[in-house]
Order: structure tokens, then sequence, then C-alpha cells
């Protein structure tokens, strides 16, 4: 295959007046997003300009100890976005996230290192700081959608919650249809466009393999698994997040305590 | 069955009630009374160790509530609350929520015997498919006694269950739940109805 054909710093500012089609009319309707754009885009240009610098010296170092303290960086930013797009008080969810985010990636992650791609070094940075920046950003996303609906029905619901405990039901199967809701919720899309992929869509990894010059038959296999593992990573994480965070969300009696900050 | 001894409820530092002593045998009915906000309702979910108790001790079949036992005392308790609005679609689905926990597998769910149960309590064959914003509260708090009552459970605990029913409706709950009582259940129930108190073996008074 061929080689990348880079982006001049002259072609990406005449891409990015791309951006003006929106803002018209973004600005045009009065829908408030103009500002948050400008905002975004900015720190979008900052923050990928200053992640090129640190995967540079990443893949430079190649050190597993570096590595992994670049996953601990990670599930910090994730475990501090996650507790700042919830209403939830950091006391119950902090330490559930951080441990759902970093189990769940190790072992999907280093699932799909050693056993499906069978490296040699599993901790090398070239594959393991995008497989686990990618299973990061997914475990973000679908988790601040399933625990918002989890835990916003779960007090919007408490009768259903509590008619079933004082009827005979487990905590776990009291919960069960909160639980059922979030998954939906946060699994959905995802599933959705598993369904229409390379017929609708053609998705960003596939796409970014095959400008980097690889096969498409690669690329599609590259695909699938990270689709899989994205998914089997997220709904592992959320179900950590809630078992671990159900010691704080119910009082020994099973009860439901005030989750959400005052 | 139950026994509820010095029990004491409060809230921070307001006491709800305190010294409250109520013994109901296996087979009796028994009816909570008291003005509005006495603490009837509060007692029921003490029962089931919704709120703690401040003092004294609740017990159902031997078994004394705590953290630990509260689940195998709710194991013994069909519970209908006051006002349920279940987020259900269709009755049917509100119907089968109960017999889907683990606590029911042993519990034969028969839609012929749920149909008896509608048929004494002035219920139509027919609401069962209905949607449950197109049925009545007094229809809904129906069939959710006949939901309780179908629970083999050996302690009923019903809230406010004749509130939202007319006269000859309330005749046929109470007379329903007599039935119950005589089949060897005990019953708990709250209530401010006048005919459904007197229809009770024994009245338990809260005072403020």
């Amino acid at each position: 295959m061929g080689t990348t054909i880079d982006i001049s710093y002259w072609g990406l500012g005449i891409g990015m007046l791309l951006l003006l089609v929106p803002l018209y009319f973004f600005h045009h309707f009065k829908t408030g997003l103009v500002k948050p754009t400008i905002v975004g885009a900015i720190r979008m240009i900052v923050q990928l300009f200053l992640i090129g610098i640190y995967l540079k010296y990443l893949f430079l170092w190649d050190n597993p100890w570096i590595n992994f303290l670049w996953v601990f960086i990670m599930v910090f930013v994730a475990t501090e976005t996650a507790l700042s797009r919830t209403r939830l008080k950091r006391r119950i969810l902090m330490i559930p996230l951080a441990i759902g985010f970093l189990a769940s990636a190790i072992l999907v992650g280093l699932y799909f290192l050693g056993v499906v791609l069978r490296l040699d070094n599993i901790f090398g940075a070239q594959y393991m700081i995008p497989i686990f920046g990618i299973l990061m950003g997914n475990m973000l996303s679908s988790n601040v959608i399933a625990l918002n609906t989890f835990y916003s029905n779960l007090m919007r619901e408490q009768q259903l919650y509590y008619y079933l405990l004082g009827n005979g039901a487990t905590r776990h199967e009291a919960t069960a249809p909160f639980v059922r809701e979030a998954i939906i919720k946060a699994f959905s899309p995802a599933i959705a466009n598993m369904a229409v992929m390379g017929l609708v869509a053609l998705p960003g990894t596939m796409i970014g393999q095959i400008l980097g010059g690889s096969s498409p038959n690669v690329a599609i296999k590259y695909q699938m698994m990270i689709i899989v593992i994205t998914v089997a990573a997220s709904i592992l994480s959320l179900m950590t997040t809630l078992w671990l965070s159900a010691r704080k969300t119910f009082d020994s009696y099973g009860c439901i305590r005030q989750v959400f900050k005052e | 069955m139950l026994r509820i001894e010095n029990l004491g409820i409060q809230f921070g530092q307001t006491e709800l009630f305190s010294h409250i002593d109520l013994h109901v045998k296996k087979g009796e009915l028994v009816c909570l009374t008291g003005p509005s906000g006495c603490g009837k309702t509060t007692l029921l979910k003490a029962i089931m160790g919704f709120v703690p108790p401040h003092t004294g001790t609740i017990s159902v079949n031997g078994i004394t509530l705590s953290p630990r036992t509260a689940y195998h005392i709710r194991h013994q308790v069909a519970w209908m609350p006051q006002g349920l609005s279940l987020p259900c679609e269709r009755v049917r689905e509100m119907v089968h929520l109960p017999f889907g926990l683990k606590v029911n597998r042993g519990v034969s769910f028969s839609e012929t015997t749920l149909l008896d149960h509608f048929n004494t309590l002035g219920l139509e064959k027919g609401l069962l498919d209905k949607r449950l914003h197109e049925i009545s509260g007094g229809q809904r708090q129906r069939i959710l006694l006949a939901i309780t009552a179908m629970q083999e459970k050996p302690l009923v605990i019903i809230d406010e269950p004749t509130s939202a029913l007319d006269h000859a409706s309330t005749e046929k709950a109470l007379q329903f739940v007599q039935q119950l009582a005589a089949k060897g259940k005990t019953i708990l129930a709250v209530s401010h109805d006048p005919r459904f108190i007197e229809g009770c073996g024994r009245q338990y008074k809260i005072s403020d």
C-alpha cells in the first residue's frame, strides 16, 4: 500500500475554515452553540497538538512503566470527566469508576494485545497506548450515559424499587429494571452503529488505517475487533462501577441514600 | 407472627412515635388507625426495614429485624403500598412483576386464580390487557390487592387498600381481605375508611 500524505499546516488551516458552515447556522438559528463550538475547536486543536507531542515521546521511550503511567493518567482524567458529567456525589462514584475503567481496560486491552494479536511485547507503546486510549474513550461515554440513566431512574422511580424490595426481591433483583434501562440507553447506539457499519458509515479506525497505508483487509479486521473490545470493556466497566458503588448507594437495609449533589 | 415491642421512630431529633407494642397472631386481621401523619405508613415501612427503628424491636415469625435479616423478613411479606404507581405499560406487566422474583419461584402463577380474584373484587377480566393509564385508581387498587393475595406469603401488609373505592367496592375488598385472613394469612392494614376499619378483627390506634 502507499504511504500517508501529510496535511500541511496551511492545508489544515484551510480545512478548518469548514467550521464556518456550522457556525453560520448555529448563529442564524440563535442556538447558543457558537461560543461552545469555538471554545471546543480551540481546545481540540491545543489538546491534540499536545497529545501529538506526548505520544511522540511515549513512542520514542517505549517503556512499559511509562506506558502504564500514561494509562493511569488516562484513568484519572476519564474518572474526573465522568464525575463532572454526572450530578452524583464524588464519594459514591470516584473509586468505583477508577477501578472499573482500569480493570476493564487492562483485562480487555491485554486480552486483545496478547491473545488476539499475539504480540511479543504487549506493553509496547505503539499498540498499548492507542488501544487503551480507544477503550477509555468508549468506556467514558457509555458510562456517563448509563450512570446518569441508572441513578436518575432509580431516584425518580423509587416506588418500583421499594415495591420489589418489600415483596422479597434481593437488591440485585430490585435494581435490575434500572440496570436494564441504563444498558439499553448506553449501548443501543453502539449496537445500531454495528449493524450498519460499512453500509452507512465507514468507521474512524478503519479510515485511519487505510489512510495510514494498511490494506482494507487488515483495516476491516482491526475495525471488527475495535468494536467488540470497546463494547466488552464498556459493559465490564459499567458493571464493575455499579457493583462497587452499591455499598455507598444503599444503606445496610437496602434503602437508597442521597446520591446526587445538593 | 408479628411482634413489635417498644418501637420508637424518630427522624433526626423529631420523634414520630414511641412505645408501640403490637402482637399480631397468625390469621389475624388488624387495622392500624390514627390521624394523618401519626406514622401508620411509617410503621408498616419499619416492619420491612425501610425506616430504621430508634428504639425497640420488630420480629416476624421469630426473626428479629436487623440489616442481616431484613431480606428474610421481606421474604415473608406481600406488600401493597399506598398510591403505588409503577412504570409499567400494561396491567399484565404490573401483575407479573412480583412473580419474576426468586422468592416467588415456587409459586406457580395462575391466570385463572387471578381472574377469580378479579371476579371477587368486582373487576372485569378484560382489564388485564388494558394500558395502565386507561384504568381508574380504584381498579388499580383492587388489582394490586389481587396481586398481593396471589403471592403465597404468610404476612400481608396493605396500606389504604380502599381509599379510592366506592361503598360497594369497599365491601368486596373487605370481604376479600377477610377471606384471606380466614385462610390463615396474617394481615396488617392501614386505613381511614370507617367501614373497612370496622370490618377488621382488631384495631390498633396510633395516637399523635
